[in-house]
């Protein structure tokens, strides 16, 4: 049976090749300058530095981060009653609304960013709510089946034994539910905010072109303007930026789980 | 004492399931009360209807004085101790026993106090800030009784508490769980399926089957006085034994009276006499009021198990014919094939298959490297009627052997006072398949087809016991004789003095040993 | 009593499902339009279909994503298995950098992992087209068949392989008699959600695609300044076709099962007459 190991070893290259170099490659780009040979390579600081030097960027950034969070908490504020809601329903239809939610999610994500497109095109509001509307709309079932899992997942002997102890309805939802609930919505999170941060397409379907986000951005110095260098840099600094809200994230949940320690 | 539940005319079903068919039951202050039974028989319900997590189809549960039917889980003034426990896994153990003082706004000081009195009540100090996940069942087991015990509840519900523990932790915590009810004074009610468990920590024992009450007494009560076979056979080791009621102070089983100390039933009642293991005596031969053979002797610890035979079962006796090797050989195709004749019931005819017949003359093939090879025609024509029928097995290369198939009548022994009836056939095998044989007993059984049945029901009786007298690894052509009887009737006896298997002896027990219970049903 | 009490949290969940629908709705309406509003419905045509049909580009766009995703399933799903084994039998420092790595697509944005394969196949001077395409999307496809393949593997109980060798299997018997049987479930949903990834991906595609080269998704954003009803025909195919998929694959199990226990019977009978 040990020898089955050895099935692995074709991955370990495929990946090292395929997963580990493009990422070296990024940050290669990202501290070296335009036109750099092989033999020539020059590490500089210059990309980060043009990056923080012109508010424009740390704008643009921020404006993403902004959206990523108010779109992440509108998930959380809609998406936890219905997954409350949804958990409480008989086991048929249960089963019959989380058919229903991953249905639509089966369908092409641009295309039915699309679709709101056309919906909302003579519909007076500004570019900015169109693309929260198209955010939550893509997002809002991932959060919506992360905590219903996790609800779904506790223990009903737990409920039982809040009553036991003289907690009502409401409180052993705050003391009970609520709190075991809190992993279901930090993976809620994680699924919600890290696309949220990066993408490009919603905001360029919905909010007319003149809504830029970091997403537009990187797109825009690669695609557009070929500077390789400073996109990688941009990218180099908003994977950063997820990294550590990410950790923040992780940790909040490790204290949360500790609570009263 | 004053009596603090009343349960009345309980009735609770699911989807047209009854599982408690009106269960009426007191139940007083500071008793340490013992709902028993199997699992499946509605005591777990109970509970749960006691502690509101589920409603009663009909009936009023009346606590302190007043109806609680429609008073929340969260207002009843008693707590439960859960299966699993349901400890809350996100809060620590000091949380965890504090959740009911904090949901009633108690002050931080008084909660402390508290939380730290039960601490120690069930030995837990310093362990107020581990996590819960990660203590050890007996541990968790602590905090879900602190947590219950901490909110000063009038009855504390234990939902099987100790299943979930070892046998060692399980002793050790049954003696704690007692020493807490009596320091704490309140009334436990413990749900369990373990007699043992039962008999060490109540002061009364509720036995319940199927919905219903079938016993309420002391633990002495229960396990001298139990009302019918089920109790006595829930509660400890029994010897069951069917009998008859001859007048009041005698009672009769085995053809023979014997003294007793029970009356008050209907002359000649047909009733089920118990006497424990513990309370039979093994003397000389002729020196006890039965005699009987030892059948096994079991060292269990403290004592030895022995099993007496005092009546033999019904027994028939068959002659096996058995043959030297006959396979038959292909040299040309470079097979060979072999069957046995056999005998078969005139009754079975009708539904015989090709299966059947290949299966009862053990007919095979295999080619010279031993391989087997499929059957693959079966030639017979056996007429509903007794008489002698050929049969020819054929593989596909055409090497063939035929045999001779006997169809006989049944024929079997009645036995009158057993109410048995044992039937077999003599039947055909050969040297190797008696030598290849490895569980013989199970091979001789389904060689002489040999049934059981009770002359009562039909239904069907267990073959006990296989009586041979040859050496399977040595033997060779000739008859034989195989018997094949039931079970007799046998005392299971527990003594601390060693006996030898098959040793005669005489069995000794006093009148008072002897416990006469109605039947079930009358 | 009960019924009323349930009444706001029905009423939400339906608004929930409306919101999540409406879009759908729209597509499938407009795309019988008759005119090219997107906001007016005129009339019922078909014209939309039929100019979905006829344009070449829109074909090959579909053509495209369905062959890639078909060929990324494949593959991904045959490595991720043989991977996932080997992973279970692995070290523990081996076991856990490949699990590590293999997170890094998914903990990424994708837009990085994106530009990372675009700056991989340009600094190697490959050119961009169906080939890149496709190893990216088997790329990004592997972590996700060996992730929903790991919990199965772990469920599995030691002792079956034990038993299937002791029973004299050898060892790559028990894999294929054993172990892939148990954990077959994982094997297929992680193809499916090879599948899906693969069908609907969008930003790595745009990254590592050539000229030429286009999927449903870059197709659709490349049209984003033009009002094209085609896409709602496209969309409502699309609709219609994952709806018939998902409904067969909830209903013929069930008849499956169905037929399963006649052949049982089948089965005790042909056995008696044996």
């Amino acid at each position: 049976m040990k020898s089955f190991s050895r099935l692995v070893y074709p991955y370990v290259v495929w990946a090292a090749i395929f997963i580990v170099v493009p990422m070296l490659l990024i940050v290669l780009y990202a501290f070296t300058k335009e036109g750099n040979g092989v033999l020539t390579l020059q590490f500089t600081f210059d990309n980060f530095a043009r990056f923080f030097s012109d508010s424009i960027f740390p704008n643009v950034l921020w404006r993403s981060l902004k959206l990523a969070i108010i779109t992440t908490v509108i998930c959380i504020l809609i998406g936890y009653p219905a997954a409350y809601f949804m958990s409480k329903l008989h086991v048929n239809k249960r089963t019959m609304m989380v058919l229903l939610i991953t249905l639509p999610m089966w369908i092409n994500m641009l295309v039915r960013t699309y679709a709101w497109r056309g919906i909302l095109l003579d519909v007076p509001v500004s570019g900015e709510i169109k693309v929260y509307i198209g955010m939550v709309y893509n997002f809002l079932p991932f959060m919506i089946l992360q905590i219903y899992t996790s609800l779904l997942k506790m223990d009903p002997s737990l409920i039982a034994a809040a009553n036991d102890l003289g907690a009502n309805k409401f409180e052993t939802f705050r003391r009970v539910v609520l709190p075991l609930s809190i992993p279901g919505v930090i993976s809620g999170i994680t699924l919600v905010f890290l696309p949220a941060v990066s993408s490009f397409f919603i905001p360029k379907l919905l909010g007319g072109g003149d809504f830029v986000l970091v997403g537009n951005l990187i797109e825009n110095y690669f695609v557009s303007t070929g500077d390789w260098n400073f996109g990688s840099a941009i990218s180099l600094i908003m994977a950063m930026i997820i990294l550590i809200s990410m950790f923040v994230t992780k940790k909040l949940d490790y204290e949360s789980a500790e609570v009263g320690d | 004492m004053k009596k603090l539940i009343q349960f009345k005319n309980i009735v609770k079903s699911f989807d047209n399931q009854i599982v408690l068919k009106g269960i009426n039951l007191d139940i007083y202050e500071n008793e340490f009360v013992t709902l028993l039974g199997p699992s499946g028989c509605g005591k777990t319900t109970l509970l749960r209807i006691l502690g509101g997590f589920l409603e009663q189809t009909s009936g009023e549960i009346v606590f302190d004085g007043d109806e609680i039917s429609k008073v929340p889980a969260y207002k009843r003034n008693l707590n439960t101790v859960f299966q699993k426990y349901a400890l809350f896994p996100h809060l620590n153990v000091y949380d965890n026993i504090a959740f009911g003082l904090k949901i009633k706004k108690q002050s931080k000081d008084i909660i402390e106090q508290k939380v730290n009195r039960m601490l120690s009540l069930v030995g837990l100090e310093g362990y107020a800030k581990r996590n819960v996940t990660l203590l050890s069942g007996g541990q968790q087991q602590r905090v879900a009784i602190a947590r219950a015990l901490v909110n000063e509840p009038d009855v504390l519900l234990l939902d099987e508490p100790l299943g979930a523990l070892d046998l060692k932790l399980r002793k050790e915590m049954q003696h704690e769980l007692k020493k807490i009810q009596q320091e704490v004074g309140i009334t436990f009610i413990f749900v369990t399926h373990d007699q043992e468990e039962a008999l060490t920590m109540s002061d009364k024992i509720v036995v319940m089957k199927d919905g219903e009450i079938i016993q309420i007494g002391t633990p002495t009560e229960i396990y001298n006085e139990p009302v019918d076979e089920y109790v006595a056979r829930f509660i400890g080791e029994s010897n069951i034994i069917d009998g008859v009621m001859k007048e009041d102070y005698l009672v009769d089983f085995d053809d023979k009276d014997y003294k007793c100390v029970d009356h008050g039933f209907r002359e000649n009642e047909p009733v089920d006499i118990m006497i424990r293991p513990e309370d039979i005596d093994i003397v000389a031969r002729n020196k006890g009021v039965l005699n009987g053979e030892v059948k096994s002797t079991l060292f269990k610890g403290v004592h030895y198990e022995i099993i007496v035979e005092t009546v033999s079962g019904t027994s028939k006796t068959v002659t096996m014919h058995v043959l030297g090797n006959k396979d038959i050989v292909n040299e040309e195709e470079k097979e060979k094939i072999s069957a046995s004749n056999f005998y078969m019931d005139l009754e079975d005819v009708p539904n015989l298959t090709t299966g059947d017949v290949t299966a009862r003359a053990n007919a095979q093939a295999w080619n010279f490297d031993n391989e087997d090879l499929s059957i693959s025609k079966v030639t017979y024509d056996v007429k509903n009627e007794k008489g002698v029928y050929p049969c020819t097995f054929e593989t596909s290369n055409g090497t063939a052997v035929t045999i001779n198939i006997t169809v006989v009548e049944p024929i079997f022994t009645e036995d009158a006072t057993n109410e048995e009836a044992v039937q077999a056939f003599d039947f055909y095998k050969t040297v190797d398949e008696i030598k290849e044989s490895i569980a013989l007993d199970t091979d001789l059984k389904r060689w002489a087809n040999a049934t059981a049945w009770s002359l009562e029901d039909d239904s069907v009786v267990e073959i006990y016991d296989v009586k041979y007298d040859f050496d399977d690894e040595n033997i060779t052509e000739g008859d034989y004789q195989i018997t094949f009887a039931t079970k007799g009737r046998e005392f299971k006896i527990h003594t601390t003095d060693y006996k030898k298997e098959g040793m005669k002896v005489g069995l000794s027990f006093a009148p008072e040993d002897i416990h006469v219970m109605s039947k079930v049903g009358f | 009593m009960k019924k009323l009490k349930n009444l706001p949290s029905r009423i939400y969940l339906l608004l929930i499902l409306a919101f999540f629908y409406l879009p759908i709705l729209y597509v499938v309406i407009f795309s019988f339009n008759e005119s090219k509003s997107l906001t007016n419905f005129t009339g019922f045509s078909l014209q939309w279909y039929e100019k979905m049909f006829n344009n070449r580009t829109m074909m090959e766009a579909i053509w495209y994503t369905v062959i890639i995703a078909v060929l990324a399933t494949i593959i991904s799903t045959i490595v991720g298995t043989i991977t996932a084994i080997g992973l279970s039998k692995s070290r523990r420092i081996l076991k856990e950098t490949v699990m590590q790595v293999n997170n890094l697509p998914m903990l990424n944005p994708e837009i990085v992992t994106a530009i990372g394969l675009m700056l991989f196949f340009t600094s190697l001077q490959i050119k961009t087209g169906f080939t890149t395409l496709l190893i990216a999307h088997i790329a990004f496809c592997i972590p996700y068949v060996i992730l929903s393949i790991m919990p199965k593997l772990r469920q599995l109980d030691n002792n079956l392989a034990e038993a299937a060798l002791d029973l004299g299997c050898t060892p790559w018997q028990a894999l294929i008699k054993v172990i892939i049987p148990q954990i077959t479930p994982g094997i297929v949903s992680g193809a499916l959600i090879a599948f899906t990834m693969s069908f609907d991906d969008f930003i790595i595609s745009f990254f590592t695609t050539g000229p030429g080269v286009n999927n449903i998704s870059i197709y659709v954003y490349t049209m984003y300044k033009r009002i094209n009803p085609s896409i709602n025909a496209l969309s409502s195919i699309i609709v219609f076709v994952i709806t018939i998929v998902l409904v067969l694959v909830n209903v013929v199990p069930l008849i499956r099962d169905r037929k399963k226990k006649g052949k049982v019977n089948e089965e005790d009978f042909s056995n008696s007459i044996m």
